[in-house]
């Protein structure tokens, strides 16, 4: 997959604006010499792929996005997020808001499980959007250089739950927190209210394919058209009171672990409580 | 000023190491070791500063002769072993004791030398284990690839590189290890070069992995420094050209064309066996999958390098 500048400069004009476009045009990114920075991403796909799934992100989920100050305009912080609705739908409509609303534009850098580098495309798609295998060098190389992570701490355990559990969060794992508390950096708890629902009937094939831990069946071919609710919440230091070396003390990782899951828990009460209908 | 030995020093490697260290006025005279005769690399070496011997590294005596004699005659100070065996199709014990076991004999004669002090090795970026679930970043510390079915060509570079790693701890000597990005020059061993030599360049459908690629003079520099700097420890020394595989391909002008990972192996195969070429899928598999790019922050910090010059 080359970077088909020709291909995306067309879908860039093609389904932005002139708003949106110079919005998107100034992205800071790190260049590694040749466009692309050393984990593969590149603007110009950021912006084609921004315009892509800009018609989903404005007139079919119509994401209303709630909070989005929370994000601060530079340096390091982790958007810690539910996971939910058996295709990572939820992730790629944080991506395209944190896009849409934070000036200048930040790209958030999505971090996924270990099987996504195996798939053919779309780890490579991914990776010229920003999003980087789940390791722990990765983290900790993007947190150095100050950028933005989107991460969800749930796993695929919490995209793959059942519909009867729908917003009820998955234990989150503890990394996240070793690697804020490492670095030094805030966490900002994210609800996606919406997404629960796009896919109420579906199932998995216990079925491996490179990697992957199960294949995600629907009878529904397309998701349906809820509305998505993104909130953001106020940043937490998790690192307060601690030093970098407590980021290896089980205790207070698993304690940090508990108090983002329980902000973001709050968040999607919230999120739910004012939302007045699945597609509303 | 001191002098020192170069192995494997007819190589364009070995050849730029050595207009560097002179240049940049490191050291006073050079030993040049290589495997042809003089009358076949006279015109690489026309300085007076520098001093060709044609030795088989493979043999210890030999080994002893260059050291105890030229070497001490000299006052040779630093020993910079970049000989290795280059080409992939080739295996077996002859191979391996130019790789391995010549490394390992040649840091145990320097560490009861008189003069030599200290002891460069050139490794490879090739040697980190590239999977998925591996960081892209790799620093000094990242896995080394030690896969029992790895070719033969990827275990003797780990294993030389291990050695001399292993001697950090106990010899008296200070010991270099610098890890390479890959150079596109021929005659350097390069995969990546012997791949891009095809007009047409295959490439697994679906993956375009990030690659570094490093240029011969910032190799060159990278010994110069090291060699200067008063440092024990390894290395890695990256390149300044960092770009997904299918742009190289494009930028060194030739037809990309993806198709599925497992007709590669094949494929490849074929082209070795019809043309002599010495590009092997079965190495680059898992680097042509995954991005594998090497953190020079150490060598920034600690050799001041950083690379300036591109690599095409």
């Amino acid at each position: 997959m080359s970077s088909s500048p020709a291909l995306l400069r067309f879908l860039s004009h093609a389904l932005l604006d002139d708003k949106q476009r110079q919005h998107c045009s100034n992205l800071t990114y790190t260049d590694a010499g040749h466009g692309f920075d050393v984990f593969g991403l590149s603007p110009d796909w950021v912006q084609g792929m921004f315009a892509l799934f800009q018609p989903l992100y404005q007139h079919y989920f119509r994401v209303e996005s709630h909070g989005i100050e929370h994000i601060p305009k530079t340096g390091a912080a982790i958007l810690a997020a539910n996971h939910s609705g058996m295709l990572p739908i939820d992730g790629t409509m944080i991506y395209c808001d944190v896009l849409h609303n934070t000036h200048p534009a930040r790209i958030p850098r999505p971090v996924t499980d270990h099987f996504v580098p195996s798939l053919p495309l779309i780890s490579t798609l991914y990776a010229r959007c920003g999003t980087v295998g789940g390791s722990r060098g990765n983290v900790q190389a993007l947190l150095s250089r100050g950028e933005l992570l989107l991460i969800f701490p749930e796993g695929v355990p919490g995209i793959s739950k059942p519909f009867r559990e729908r917003y009820q969060l998955r234990p989150f794992r503890v990394g996240v927190i070793e690697m804020a508390v490492r670095h030094r950096v805030p966490i900002i708890p994210v609800a996606v209210i919406g997404a629960e629902e796009q896919f109420p009937l579906r199932t998995q094939v216990p079925l491996k394919l490179f990697g992957a831990p199960f294949l995600p069946i629907s009878p529904i071919p397309v998701p349906l058209p809820v509305r998505y609710h993104i909130h953001y919440g106020a940043p937490i230091p998790v690192y307060e009171g601690t030093s970098e070396a407590d980021a290896d003390n089980p205790q207070i990782t698993k304690a940090g672990a508990a108090r983002v899951q329980q902000a973001v828990q709050a968040l999607i009460e919230e999120g739910l409580r004012t939302r007045k209908g699945i597609f509303q | 000023m001191s002098a020192a030995l170069i192995t494997g020093a007819t190589t364009p490697v070995g050849v730029a190491i050595a207009k560097q260290l002179l240049s940049d006025r490191v050291f006073a005279h050079i030993i040049a070791v290589g495997a042809e005769p003089f009358s076949e690399v006279s015109a690489l070496f026309p300085s007076a500063s520098v001093t060709y011997l044609q030795a088989d590294l493979t043999h210890s005596r030999e080994l002893r002769n260059l050291l105890f004699e030229p070497a001490v005659t000299h006052r040779v100070t630093t020993v910079i072993h970049t000989a290795l065996h280059r080409s992939a199709q080739r295996s077996g014990q002859h191979v391996h004791q130019l790789n391995v076991e010549s490394t390992r004999e040649l840091l145990r004669i320097c560490e009861q030398h008189p003069t030599i002090r200290r002891f460069l090795l050139r490794s490879h970026s090739e040697i980190y284990r590239v999977r998925a679930v591996e960081p892209e970043i790799l620093d000094e510390r990242h896995p080394i690839d030690l896969s029992p079915d790895r070719p033969q060509w990827m275990r003797d570079r780990a294993e030389a590189d291990l050695i001399t790693c292993a001697a950090m701890a106990v010899s008296p000597l200070q010991i270099v290890v610098l890890r390479c990005a890959e150079c596109l020059v021929p005659d350097t061993g390069s995969q990546l070069f012997d791949y891009l030599c095809s007009q047409v360049c295959l490439q697994p459908l679906g993956f375009d992995p990030m690659l570094n690629v490093l240029s011969l003079p910032d190799l060159a520099r990278a010994f110069s420094l090291a060699a200067a700097a008063d440092q024990q420890g390894v290395f890695n020394i990256v390149g300044k050209d960092t770009l997904p595989l299918s742009t190289l391909i494009a930028d060194w002008g030739r037809l990309r064309i993806p198709i599925p990972s497992t007709l590669l192996g094949p494929l490849y195969w074929l082209r070795s066996k019809t043309t002599g070429t010495d590009f092997r899928y079965d190495l680059n598999r898992f680097r042509f999958h995954f991005s594998s790019i090497m953190d020079g922050t150490l060598a920034a910090q600690r050799l001041h390098y950083t690379p300036q010059v591109p690599a095409f």
